[in-house]
């Protein structure tokens, strides 16, 4: 019986290969394989910061983090209280500027989410995660 | 309707039910593999590359497990390996909870998004008890409907 069970469960598991492969293959170019942020919604701290004015930057990170220490002039908005933050911080968008929102740091995945509700709840198009986050922040501000 | 046979229906409803549940769990995540691929990486002990892979893999199991159970063709196999998804799912919620992440387990999709800690557990708990009633006491009630 159990060798049956075994069988039966090596069968279903090579089975559940083929239509995953066939899903793979249509939305291969609609999923990051590498990386869960696609390379074009990624920004280097050098390169976020040569847009000068012209980018908001957001800090994803708790508000106890915020209040120790952020990026100059960077709008606190993280899920924790997102509708009151949001409601702060959208008086200060405008169309021509681009948002760089960061966490902690390369393993974070706050700044990624809240990139993914400014694109799909404010309908923002140039909303970018930076790269490292704070903590590359902080190593190229020595 | 005697007794053995009344009993041979209640687990075949039950067998109906939990395989309805993997293949609506399946299916849910099918449709959105990405949102999937984020609420695996939201666990934090993968990397990505593995969490994106499984996130095409695994609800194309459980769909086939769930009908294995639905359609009691392999249906140990399909009992063992639901058994040993939910194990891991379970031992993967609390080791989340216990390293203070604040996580949505994607389990069923966009209906699950909001569901706390508690609610998923107790689900869990309850599914997971279900498919062992399943495995060690219905061979005894087998019956086709």
């Amino acid at each position: 019986m159990k060798l049956r069970a075994v069988r039966e469960g090596l069968i279903l598991i090579a089975l559940a290969f083929l239509p995953a492969i066939g899903e793979g293959i249509y939305f291969r170019d609609k999923v990051s394989w590498q990386s869960p942020i696609p390379a074009s919604e990624l920004v280097t701290v050098d390169r976020a910061r040569s847009w000068g004015d012209s980018a908001i930057w957001v800090d994803a990170r708790p508000d106890e983090e915020y209040s120790r220490d952020h990026v100059p002039g960077a709008f606190s908005l993280n899920e924790d209280h997102w509708s009151e933050l949001l409601a702060r911080f959208l008086p200060h968008l405008s169309p021509d500027k681009k948002v760089v929102v960061y966490c902690s740091a390369e393993s974070c995945n706050a700044a990624r989410d809240v990139a993914k509700r400014l694109r799909d709840e404010a309908q923002l198009k140039d909303v970018f995660v930076l790269q490292g986050g704070w903590e590359e922040w902080v190593k190229k501000s020595k | 309707m005697g007794e053995e046979e009344q009993m041979r229906y209640a687990w075949r409803v039950v067998d109906l039910i939990v395989g309805g549940i993997f293949v609506y769990a399946g299916v849910s995540k099918v449709l959105d593999p990405v949102q999937f691929a984020n609420d695996i990486d939201n666990y934090k002990t993968l990397p990505w590359f593995v969490s994106v892979r499984l996130a095409f893999y695994l609800p194309w199991l459980e769909i086939l497990c769930g009908l294995a159970v639905i359609s009691r063709f392999f249906y140990r196999g399909g009992l063992s390996i639901l058994t040993a998804l939910l194990a891991v799912f379970i031992s993967a919620t609390v080791a989340a909870k216990m390293r203070g992440l604040d996580i949505t387990c994607g389990c069923f999709g966009h209906v699950s998004k909001n569901w706390n800690f508690s609610t998923h557990l107790v689900l869990d708990f309850a599914i997971f008890a279900a498919v062992l009633a399943l495995s060690f006491g219905n061979s005894r009630h087998r019956v086709e409907l």
